[in-house]
């Protein structure tokens, strides 16, 4: 499954489904809100690009790894402390490729899908500053 | 069929309808989803100028004090990236959906 939602997803339901004839590894990401002294993050997407672009990420990685199975699932709205942003289940034949693939995905998502968060303080708010070098290295 | 509409109605000079999004502090500052009538072959860096103009701090988190964009800005023209250093030579076509963001940061 690749989606952007608001909602909270069931990770062990997603780790059953992922095993697959010849899985050996299944490496879960999980990226939670983490408590920076903040009240809640707001999170934004250009959703009809970022599920394209989720959708090349999870394909290159399958080609890449021979991963068995992708799942991505990363939340938009207002999120509190602790809870779920991002998802990530990546099923493979060995640990190896597993770890490789999931690896893979997360920095090629920070890299350049078009997703925005903000952290809401009690003063206020501010965006978290992205990568400047357009997802190609340079600046 | 926009085509001909906007064609009636300013006596043959033709027009395009375009839709612009901001996203991110980009959109606090200067709202999103704007459709506007521009004339055909207005290029994409007059047309985001136009716009952000609208309101200073808008103008300068996306343009420098040259009227140049911070080369952290993104474009896309319908879902692909357009280079900063084309953006004054691309027009704009009917139809089309214009992105304007800062850098990612989701993850």
């Amino acid at each position: 499954m690749i989606a952007i939602q608001t909602g909270d997803v069931d990770i062990g339901a997603l780790i059953a489904a992922a095993k697959k004839n010849g899985t050996g590894a299944i490496v879960v990401f999980d990226g939670i809100v983490r408590d920076d002294e903040i009240t809640e993050m707001e999170l934004e997407a250009y959703e009809e690009v970022a599920v394209k672009e989720l959708e090349k990420i999870a394909n290159d990685a399958t080609d890449q790894f021979r991963l068995l199975h992708v799942d991505i699932i990363h939340r938009i709205g207002r999120l509190t402390v602790g809870e779920n942003i991002l998802i990530i289940v990546v099923s493979a034949g060995h640990r190896k490729e597993a770890y490789a693939g999931s690896r893979f995905i997360i920095e090629a998502i920070k890299a350049g899908v078009p997703i925005w968060k903000k952290e809401l303080t009690k003063d206020g708010g501010r965006w978290v500053p992205g990568d400047h070098g357009h997802g190609k290295g340079h600046h | 069929m926009q085509w001909y509409d906007n064609k009636e109605k300013n006596s043959g000079e033709e027009e395009v309808t375009v839709k612009i999004r901001f996203f991110a502090q980009f959109r606090e500052l200067l709202g999103t989803d704007i459709v506007i009538n521009v004339a055909a072959a207005t290029m994409f860096t007059h047309l985001i100028t136009t716009i952000a103009r609208k309101n200073p701090k808008g103008y300068a988190a996306i343009f420098d004090e040259n009227g140049t964009f911070h080369e952290f800005v993104i474009l896309m023209k319908n879902g692909k990236r357009v280079d900063l250093t084309d953006a004054a030579t691309t027009p704009v076509v009917d139809g089309d959906e214009i992105a304007v963001f800062p850098p990612v940061a989701g993850g």
